[in-house]
């Protein structure tokens, strides 16, 4: 292990493992097969070493578990985002960034030999022009110097005003502290948050997902594309058989489930001539392609079309059209109103109608019947009756009922006919 | 726009940190800051470095280390911050924090920046859309006043409506704001103070029916019981609030002198006993589940071939709510503990098969 370094070059290695440990956390090394069993020594030192208070080790009768316990209650941040603060740099790297930045620092405009020049004379410091050069270029690039043209020769400046602005501004930097939990690419506003000195003391966050910012890098690359219309090549991953695909598509919207933080890339695939949602996790690759002159008239088609969408399938079991669900429940009322509160407020635009007391009936047209069970099945105990013009729905609806059933041995009372009768 | 880049790893700030030291250093203390702000191995990659000088960073003076830059060194705002600045404008909840002049101030500083994205690119396809009013006055005033609060470990009086309609007005200290994504709500995680008398009467119940019930723990496996009893005898008790459905809140002038742990309550809140869901892994159940309950702690062990045991831990404020995300996995998942969670999962079944024609 004499060549282990605790910070990579590459994200995309790195972010399948810490996924597969947050994630799973009961692979042990011999399950890891995709990898040498070096590799996954590596990674999982690195493991260790970035997110060690929250590594947690079982012994099992196969070798050790390693897993990351992560309970969202009780985080003040997200520590998945650790790993985005790994990257390695060269030596030159890191003492240029510091030099340079503090050499600038009041306001002076510079060409790089001049930079190179006071690096020797103010730090002592030995830089060839070119690196230097190279250096503040990237840094222009990066947004963090800015680069003019006087006359003929090049100058770099660096403008603190927004850094002063936000260090001096509590309300700005709780609104980071917000942020950096509550809402996407919150590893941004936890660098911005390091960077002040600034801790989140005030906020939680509930329903966190955490392990969803290991696909930010995905996501940043499909907002780019998004946001100049572009088309892009995608290389997919299946989380079924782990084979590999591509596809090439607009990409579109990027829809988001808040109940289990899972996101999609909703775009319209050329070749079929289909909207179709990719899992975020999936994407291994996003390669921008050439602009999509149809771009804003396919954005209309998906908002016309999103009233039939429950979830992020376009297509229920062999039908393109919208099927119809319909749902009766039995509540008593008024102790028990909350359930139809709840039918209105998570029934994305279903109706919801008394038929008689105490009875209520749920009804939405929607693509895919199928992407509602989970969200049918958490009124039981109150379902009167449920049908579908997607047979497979109904069948597989009452199929895992009885199922329930039997594995929780629940049979017809007397007991239980006095319910239906109440 | 890089966001795997070193300009925000771990060493760097760590770096910063070092450099922009008031005072010189000894060896002891950069090591205790690297070990502090590092990661577990940061100090054998960054002390070589900067003892052999190939981070020509750091004047040696005796024993002493001197920083060759300024204290006040601040790194500027990179594009993709300030991209991500922009893009949080166009929120709505960023007006609970910013007030009309500072909102105006960031727009014209960023004003020839795009943003990284915008609201219309993203669909929250199952996020409940009864919100918080974050665009009504007396709401976001209610929140300045509680985060105020919550910083300075302030008492406040607080005016309530219970999801019941029933009126309460008790003085709390806020511990923390929390936002639930899926509800687009903020609740007030709240301190409430309970009166000495209380705390007396609680503990002589419990002594009683400890007497009661000499083998109460074989009982709390039946009905567990929970922890938060035992190490916060009811100096305060956790509540959570709507800040919807505070009607008026008031801070006071009494603070509070030391803090509270406030995750040993929340930990000490969790049942003894964990949920045991058991895992067969058909329909990619397996994968679905552990996505699922992501945001629980817990612990998986394999017992077969495709059999998976996982423990999730929570109190009584979660059950509900887990007792529905259990149900909506239908027969994916098996609940085999503890008895409370079983029992309740088995009602809803009898009252399901009641029903049925």
């Amino acid at each position: 292990m004499s060549d282990f370094q605790e910070l990579i070059k590459s994200f995309p290695k790195t972010r399948e493992y810490v996924r597969d440990f947050f994630v799973y956390g009961f692979k042990t090394r011999e399950e890891f097969s995709e990898k040498s069993p070096r590799t996954y020594d590596n990674e999982r030192r690195r493991l260790e070493s970035w997110l060690g208070e929250y590594v947690r080790k079982d012994h099992v009768s196969r070798g050790a578990n390693i897993s990351l316990a992560i309970d969202s209650n009780l985080l003040d941040t997200n520590p998945l985002f650790r790993v985005w603060k790994t990257k390695s740099f060269t030596d030159n790297d890191i003492v240029l960034h510091f030099l340079i930045l503090d050499l600038l620092r009041d306001g002076d405009t510079l060409t790089a030999e001049e930079i190179t020049e006071h690096l020797l004379t103010k730090y002592e410091a030995f830089f060839d022009t070119q690196i230097v050069r190279r250096k503040c270029n990237a840094y222009e690039k990066e947004g963090l110097l800015q680069k003019k043209k006087a006359g003929k020769t090049v100058v770099f400046s660096l403008d603190n005003s927004l850094a002063d602005w936000i260090r001096s501004n509590d309300n700005m930097l709780d609104a980071l502290a917000f942020y950096q939990m509550a809402a996407c690419f919150g590893i941004v506003g936890n660098h911005l948050i390091q960077q002040f000195d600034h801790q989140n003391q005030s906020f939680r966050v509930k329903h966190g997902f955490w392990v969803h910012t290991l696909e930010d890098e995905i996501l940043l690359a499909l907002l780019q594309a998004m946001n100049e219309k572009c088309n892009v090549h995608l290389e997919i991953k299946s989380s079924k058989n782990g084979v590999m695909n591509f596809s090439e598509c607009t990409p579109l919207q990027i829809f988001t489930s808040t109940r289990s933080g899972r996101r999609f890339l909703c775009g319209y695939v050329i070749k079929s001539r289909r909207f179709t949602c990719y899992r975020l996790d999936t994407v291994k690759t996003v390669r921008p392609l050439q602009p999509s002159a149809e771009y804003d008239a396919l954005f209309s088609t998906l908002c016309r079309n999103q009233k039939w969408l429950w979830g992020v399938s376009f297509q229920g079991n062999g039908s393109r059209h919208p099927e119809k669900l319909t749902m009766k429940i039995q509540i008593r009322e008024p102790a028990e109103q909350y359930i139809i509160d709840r039918l209105k407020r998570e029934g994305r635009g279903g109706t919801v109608t008394k038929i008689e007391p105490g009875i209520y009936q749920y009804e939405i047209e929607v693509f895919d019947c199928n992407e509602m069970l989970p969200w049918l099945r958490t009124f039981t105990g109150r379902i009167l009756s449920l049908t579908c013009t997607d047979q497979f729905v109904e069948h597989r609806f009452y199929r895992d009922l009885q199922a329930m059933y039997r594995m929780y041995q629940i049979e017809k009372t007397p007991a239980s006919e006095s319910i239906r009768t109440e | 726009m890089e966001l795997f880049s070193e300009i925000y790893s771990c060493y760097y700030q760590v770096l910063r940190h070092l450099l922009c030291s008031q005072n010189a250093l000894t060896q002891q203390d950069i090591r205790s800051r690297i070990c502090g702000e590092g990661f577990e191995e940061s100090l054998l990659s960054i002390i070589p470095k900067l003892e052999d000088g190939t981070w020509n960073l750091l004047e040696k003076d005796g024993n002493l280390f001197c920083s060759k830059i300024s204290s006040s060194f601040l790194t500027p705002v990179s594009d993709l911050e300030k991209s991500y600045l922009k893009a949080l404008l166009s929120d709505p909840r960023i007006n609970l924090f910013l007030d009309r002049e500072q909102t105006k101030a960031l727009q014209s500083m960023l004003s020839a920046v795009s943003p990284l994205w915008s609201p219309g690119q993203f669909r929250y396809f199952d996020r409940f859309p009864d919100g918080d009013p974050y665009e009504d006055e007396t709401y976001r005033n209610r929140f300045r006043t509680l985060l105020k609060a919550q910083k300075q470990n302030r008492y406040v009086d607080i005016d309530y409506t219970s999801p019941a309609g029933r009126r309460l007005h008790h003085h709390y200290i806020p511990a923390r704001l929390e936002y639930s994504i899926k509800n687009d709500k903020f609740r007030l995680l709240a301190l409430k103070p309970e009166h000495p008398s209380k705390v007396r009467q609680a503990r002589s119940h419990r002594r009683i029916q400890a007497e009661a019930e000499p083998d109460r723990r074989t009982c709390e496996t039946v009905c567990p019981n929970t922890r938060q009893q035992e190490r916060y005898p009811a100096k305060f008790r956790l509540e959570i609030l709507n800040l919807s459905r505070i009607q008026s809140v008031r801070p006071l002038e009494k603070t509070l002198s030391s803090p509270v742990d406030l995750n040993a309550m929340i930990r000490h809140s969790y049942y003894r006993e964990p949920l045991r869901l058991r895992i067969v892994n058909k329909r990619n159940a397996l994968e679905r589940a552990m996505l699922h309950f992501a945001n629980y702690e817990k612990n998986t062990t394999k017992i077969d071939e495709d059999t998976y045991e996982c423990l999730i831990y929570y109190n009584s404020n979660m059950e509900t709510e887990l007792l529905i995300e259990v149900m909506s996995f239908g027969p994916m998942l098996t609940v085999t503990g503890n008895d409370r969670f079983l029992s309740l999962l088995k009602d809803r079944l009898q009252k399901q098969i009641s029903l049925s024609p």
